[in-house]
């Protein structure tokens, strides 16, 4: 039996990945990928429970969040590509001018 | 003219701010038109102010934040009356003395809004009013060091800036605690001075909030050990800045004593009495020593503007009609007799380019006219019978014989340090051969100074024969304040003192 | 009769600011005549103000209008003309208006002529202010501006520069004027505490209140207000230790120091001790103590004038020692005696001070005595003058001086203080040795002066004019003891002698003894050259050519202590201590800053990890905090 344990453990490793993915990935299209894991491990979440209490707003935000990152997606790649054009990398670390 | 405080109080700063579409030829007279119909306003609220009268006068009430008790308040009694008029009347003269030609225009539309939020300070009986007005002073003041100023300009006018600001803030703390204990005791909140006046506080929370609103207070006298910024300010300040700085704005910290230390916390107050004391000996010796060891004339007259301060402070600590009737009066005769000094020495120096006492000698066989006026405002500072400065510093160790006769002894060496730091001033500068080649050719005071300063000196004669005009007001007023204090005082201590000096009152 | 008592008080204030008016401007003849002129109206006034009060008895009580009126504090300029005060109205008044005359041609060709009498009358409004006071406050004031006054005259040749004190003793005019300024604040400080002493006991300052209530309050109370009031007498009468000033103080223009600094200013401080006598008769031991300050300030002072060679300092270190016989009187409850005394003093020491003023426009301001001889031949009128008042001075009958320093003098004797008698008596030979000592070395003798090429002459005539009151008055003034008794004792209490008859005889012939042989020692030494070089080397005598090394002391332990005390204050204390530790606080949180502004390094992974390390430690905290388990 499948139960909202295991759901939630799902989400919470996804999440973790996710995680050590923002930590770790210095490319910052790596970085788009990470974060969508993120978003999607809470939208895991927000969907079993939505299940376990039979309370269809958990199911609305993970749909909410699809949307928004979609959008992010959308926009954060424009974006990069135009950075990339310019600076001819997407690493991170060359990424400094608000050195304070 | 029902609203003559609110005039008061905006007038020069919007007259300030159409200074800027004023030719730049004609900016100077407009300047001082603009001082001389707010002097002249000033004057009319002398005149039509009844000395009698002990409370507060020229009320001006406009809910801004009813919910939170912020209101627009104005009035003025017979403390404040004088230091407003000490306030318009100096800027006045003030404007007149002005040599600088530098970006004149902003000189003067910094100098005008600086009135206001002097004025405002004195007539404002909100404290969130007044310390909007308070903190305001601030920025043109630190504009005027920060532009005009000599060489370490930036450093003086930002540690001035943010030394005192520091201190106010503490202070607003301590106006926002009140409020609240004002809400817990009431029901309603106000920042209303008035309320507050009639608020009695438990004992504990009275000290911590007089040391709050004494930290804030301290600073802008300046009070030992919190003075240091002082010496820079004026030693970088063109003289205008000078003047306006000793003469008003260190007035603003005593005068905070009186409105709200004093008669918001009575016990913590009289509770303070020895360290505050103590505080203004050391102030008073200290400062007079290291002005005796100054080798530039302003910074001598700085460092015996906090010498006075000092004998202010004690004054107002006296807790008595006499002492702190006398601290009042000390407060104008130091704004006149500190702010002609400063203005002398501004006018050496813009023959000179040097304030060094050791580049002087023998001045007054050049300058002889000079010399007197000097001479006359020295003698006034070192507190001679008969000039504004003895009536003051008089009445102040008067009173604080009362409460302790050893301290008032040690205080009153300041007569004796006062004479001879200043007189070795005047005799290093003015007497003895002239040496220096360089002064040899310095031509006297010219009609613009001579303007500038007769009228300094004829109020100090006239307010040191006979000052009974500014004196009555301040007398009834203050009689007012120490009813309040006595009918206030919750501790043992503070009723003892304060109802024997009724008493005393009464038999005489 | 307020008429008279306004024009007596206000004529010289009228003149001085009619000089004032000219003070900048070259030598105005007019400035000087109008000034003496006013100074003569208000002369006449305090005559007849004298002529009223002995008829009819009565004292003028005026008040002007309120000066100070806070809380329980009232001082009116309230002013009050009797018996004590209208004495030394006349006496002021007496000799201002003889100086003023005198100075029109001692100042003759003086650049600040104009502003010379403009300071000079100022000092009489001054003067007449301290003297009909009323209250306190209004002696204090006049206290203040007589110190002012003397300040602005002691230094009225200002542009002399400083030299050290083995070329002038005085350093320069400008220097002697502060130190005179300094030394009076610090006796002032005294009196205004005893101000202060008496308005929290008394509730007033009025004279008359307090004095009546005087007598009610404690006995060591009374002490101290007498002991704080008397340390303001000491610096304006210039007794130990704050003498050191009225020596200094004859770097002014000699008419200066005939009117300031010998007829007036400097018996203030016993005008003081004789108008607070209430307070003084209550307190017997603090009068003691004052009689004892006199007497050895008379002692010292004289021991002072022995030796030195400077004619106007002789003569002040011979005020010194007078003022100290005046406390003496007033110490020991004889007020009126001190007054009789503070009257002939006056009269005959302004007469020696002017008389030195001619001997100094006959030698171009040299002072050393060694330096003159002789001069009776070409200057007589003044040497016979200064002959005069130094008899007045030495107390020879029938001179002035005789009638009050012998009372004193048994004044001492019958109070059983034979020791204070005993240095009196020295006193008194010793002032008239030092006097004729001056007389010889000056109009006797060799005529030294033309190895030093001066061409003495006699002075005007009209400044010879204005001494001659003087010198009648010097001779005849003794006289009137005891009218003036009479007339004083109205107001002032009386002193009972208990010894009569042959004792009194026996004591004025043991004192004129001493005074004679004085005179007859200095006579018979100077005229036959003087004493030998070698004494010069003695200790004694270098303890009293340096005046007991007192100025140095007071520089060694004082001054220079202060300046260099002041410099550390400044240097190391403010600038090293408080300051610093102000921008020590200022710098703290400037380098906190600076340190950790790495954080902000811009890179977006390390600010990633930030935020995640933010977001357990929250999450970590609400599980360890939240309040649900």
């Amino acid at each position: 039996m499948i139960t909202l344990s295991h759901y939630l453990v799902l989400s919470a490793i996804l999440f973790c990945i996710g995680l050590v993915g923002i930590l770790r990935r210095k490319n910052l299209l790596m970085l788009f990928f990470a974060t969508e894991m993120l978003l999607n491990a809470v939208n895991i979440g927000f969907a079993a429970i939505s299940k376990y209490y039979m309370d269809l707003t958990g199911q609305l935000f993970a749909f909410f969040i699809i949307a928004i990152a979609a959008s992010e997606v959308a926009v954060g790649l424009g974006l990069l590509i135009i950075w990339y054009k310019r600076v001819g990398s997407i690493d991170l670390d060359t990424m400094q001018s608000m050195h304070g | 003219m029902s609203h003559i405080l609110s005039v008061l109080v905006f007038f020069p700063a919007l007259a300030g701010l159409l200074g800027f579409i004023v030719k730049k030829e004609s900016i100077r007279a407009y300047g001082i038109t603009v001082a001389a119909i707010e002097f002249v306003l000033s004057l009319w609220l002398w005149f039509s102010f009844d000395g009698s009268n002990g409370g507060f006068q020229f009320i001006e009430l406009i809910p801004l934040i009813p919910n939170f008790g912020v209101n627009y308040y104005l009035g003025v009694d017979g403390i404040s009356l004088f230091i407003v008029i000490l306030s318009t009347f100096i800027t006045l003269i003030g404007l007149i003395s002005l040599t600088i030609e530098n970006n004149l225009k902003n000189l003067i539309v910094s100098i005008l809004f600086l009135e206001m939020t002097m004025v405002g300070v004195f007539v404002s009986l909100d404290a969130v009013l007044f310390y909007i007005f308070w903190e305001l002073s601030l920025v043109p003041m630190l504009y005027i060091i920060g532009y005009w100023g000599s060489e370490l300009r930036i450093y003086a006018s930002i540690k001035f800036f943010l030394y005192t600001f520091t201190g106010s803030l503490i202070m607003l703390v301590g106006m926002l605690y009140l409020a609240y204990s004002y809400y817990l005791a009431t029901g309603t909140i106000s920042f209303a001075i008035t309320d507050w006046h009639r608020l009695i506080l438990p004992y504990d929370i009275q000290i911590w909030l007089f040391v709050a609103f004494f930290i804030g207070l301290a600073i802008k006298v300046p009070m030992f050990p919190f003075h240091t910024w002082l010496p820079y300010a004026h030693g970088q300040a063109p003289t205008i800045g000078s003047v306006i700085l000793a003469a008003v704005l260190l007035k603003m910290g005593t005068y905070g004593f009186v409105r709200l230390s004093l008669p918001i916390f009575p016990d913590a107050s009289v509770a303070a009495i020895l360290p505050v004391a103590i505080l203004s000996l050391i102030m008073i010796i200290y400062t007079a020593m290291v002005a005796y060891a100054q080798e530039d004339i302003k910074q001598v007259i700085a460092y015996s503007s906090i010498s006075h301060m000092g004998v202010i402070v004690l004054g107002t600590f006296a807790m008595n009609v006499e002492g702190i009737a006398g601290s009042i009066f000390l407060m104008i005769s130091h704004g006149i007799v500190s702010g002609a000094l400063f203005m002398l020495v501004g006018n050496i120096y813009d023959r000179r380019h040097t304030k060094l006492i050791k580049e002087f000698g023998g001045l007054a066989s050049v300058m002889p006219k000079y010399a007197t006026i000097f001479g006359i405002m020295l003698m006034a500072s070192v507190g001679l019978p008969l000039t504004i400065g003895f009536v003051g510093e008089f009445l102040s160790l008067l009173g604080f014989y009362k409460v302790s006769p050893t301290i008032t002894l040690l205080a009153g060496t300041s007569i004796i340090l006062g004479a001879v730091y200043m007189l070795r001033v005047y005799k290093e500068s003015f007497f003895g051969p002239l040496t220096n080649e360089k002064n040899r050719k310095l031509s006297d005071l010219n009609a613009k100074e001579l303007t500038s300063l007769v009228p300094l000196v004829l109020v100090v004669i006239w307010l040191g024969v006979y000052p009974k005009p500014v004196l009555e007001p301040i007398d009834t007023s203050v009689k007012n304040l120490v009813q309040l204090m006595e009918k206030k005082a919750i501790t043992k201590e503070a009723k003892e003192l304060l109802s024997s000096n009724r008493e005393e009152l009464e038999a005489k | 009769m307020e008429k008279y008592l306004y024009l007596a008080l206000f004529s010289p204030l009228v003149g001085s600011l009619f000089a004032a008016i000219f003070g900048a401007q070259p030598k105005k003849l007019i400035t000087g005549i109008v000034a003496s002129a006013l100074l003569f109206v208000s002369l006449f006034s305090s005559l007849y103000l004298l002529g009223y009060v002995t008829s009819t008895g009565n004292s003028i009580h005026v008040k002007l209008f309120d000066w100070i009126s806070v809380g329980g504090l009232n001082i009116p300029f309230g002013f009050v003309v009797d018996q004590v005060s209208v004495i030394m109205m006349v006496t002021v008044t007496t000799v201002s208006a003889l100086v003023h005359v005198y100075s029109i041609g001692y100042m003759k060709y003086d650049e600040g002529f104009n502003r010379f009498f403009s300071y000079l009358s100022a000092f009489v409004f001054s003067m007449m202010i301290l003297v009909m006071s009323d209250n306190f406050a209004g002696l204090f004031i006049g206290w203040e501006g007589v110190g002012l006054c003397s300040w602005l005259l002691v230094g009225f040749w200002y542009k002399k520069p400083d030299v050290t004190r083995d070329i002038n003793p005085s350093i320069s005019p400008s220097w002697a004027a502060n130190e005179a300024f300094i030394m009076n604040r610090i006796a002032d400080l005294g009196m205004l505490i005893g101000i202060f002493l008496i308005y929290w006991n008394t509730g007033s300052l009025q004279y008359n209140v307090v004095f009546k209530d005087v007598s009610a309050l404690n006995i060591g109370l009374v002490s101290l207000i007498g002991i704080f009031l008397f340390i303001g007498a000491m610096g304006k009468s210039a007794q130990f230790p704050l003498h050191t000033w009225l020596a200094d103080a004859m770097e002014g223009p000699t008419p200066v120091s005939a009117l300031i600094h010998a007829a007036t200013m400097v018996t203030a401080g016993v005008y003081l001790v004789i108008r607070a006598n209430p307070i003084y008769s209550s307190i017997p031991d603090v009068g003691l103590l004052i009689a004892t300050i006199g007497a050895f300030v008379a002692v010292f002072a004289a021991s002072m004038a022995l030796v030195n060679q400077d004619l106007k300092r002789i003569i002040a270190y011979s005020t010194l020692s007078q003022l100290g016989y005046m406390f003496v009187a007033a110490g020991l409850g004889a007020y009126w005696i001190a007054l009789f005394h503070l009257m002939t003093h006056a009269f005959f020491k302004a007469l020696l001070f002017l008389g030195a003023g001619n001997v100094m426009h006959a030698m171009d301001d040299e002072l050393n005595i060694f330096k003159m001889g002789g001069l009776a031949k070409t200057m007589k009128w003044t040497a016979i003058m200064m002959i005069i008042a130094s008899l007045a001075l030495a107390g020879i009958y029938p001179f002035a001086g005789f009638f009050s320093k012998d009372k004193i003098l048994e004044v001492a004797f019958d109070s059983e203080h034979y020791l204070l008698w005993f240095m009196l008596w020295l006193g008194a030979g010793m002032t008239a040795f030092y006097s004729f000592r001056l007389v010889m070395l000056v109009f006797f003798g060799e005529e030294r002066y033309k190895k030093y090429g001066f061409h003495p002459h006699e002075a005007y005539w009209y400044m010879l004019l204005a001494m001659l009151p003087l010198a009648i008055l010097a001779i005849i003034s003794g006289f009137f003891e005891e009218s003036f008794e009479h007339f004083v004792t109205m107001l002032l209490p009386e002193y009972h002698f208990h010894v009569h008859g042959i004792t009194v005889v026996a004591l004025i012939g043991i004192t004129t003894l001493i005074a004679l042989s004085g005179i007859g020692l200095a006579v018979y030494k100077y005229s036959r050259g003087g004493f030998s070089e070698k004494w010069k080397d003695t200790f004694v005598y270098k303890l009293l050519i340096n005046q007991y090394y007192i100025p140095i002391i007071y520089e060694k332990f004082f001054s220079k202590p202060y300046a260099e005390l002041s410099r550390i204050a400044w240097k190391e204390l403010d600038l090293r201590v408080v300051d610093a530790t102000v921008d020590f606080i200022a710098n703290v949180i400037y380098k906190t800053g600076f340190k950790g502004r790495v954080v902000q390094s811009g890179n977006l992974s390390k600010m990633l990890k930030w935020m995640v390390i933010g977001l357990i430690t929250l999450l970590v905290l609400a599980i360890v905090y939240s309040p649900v388990r």
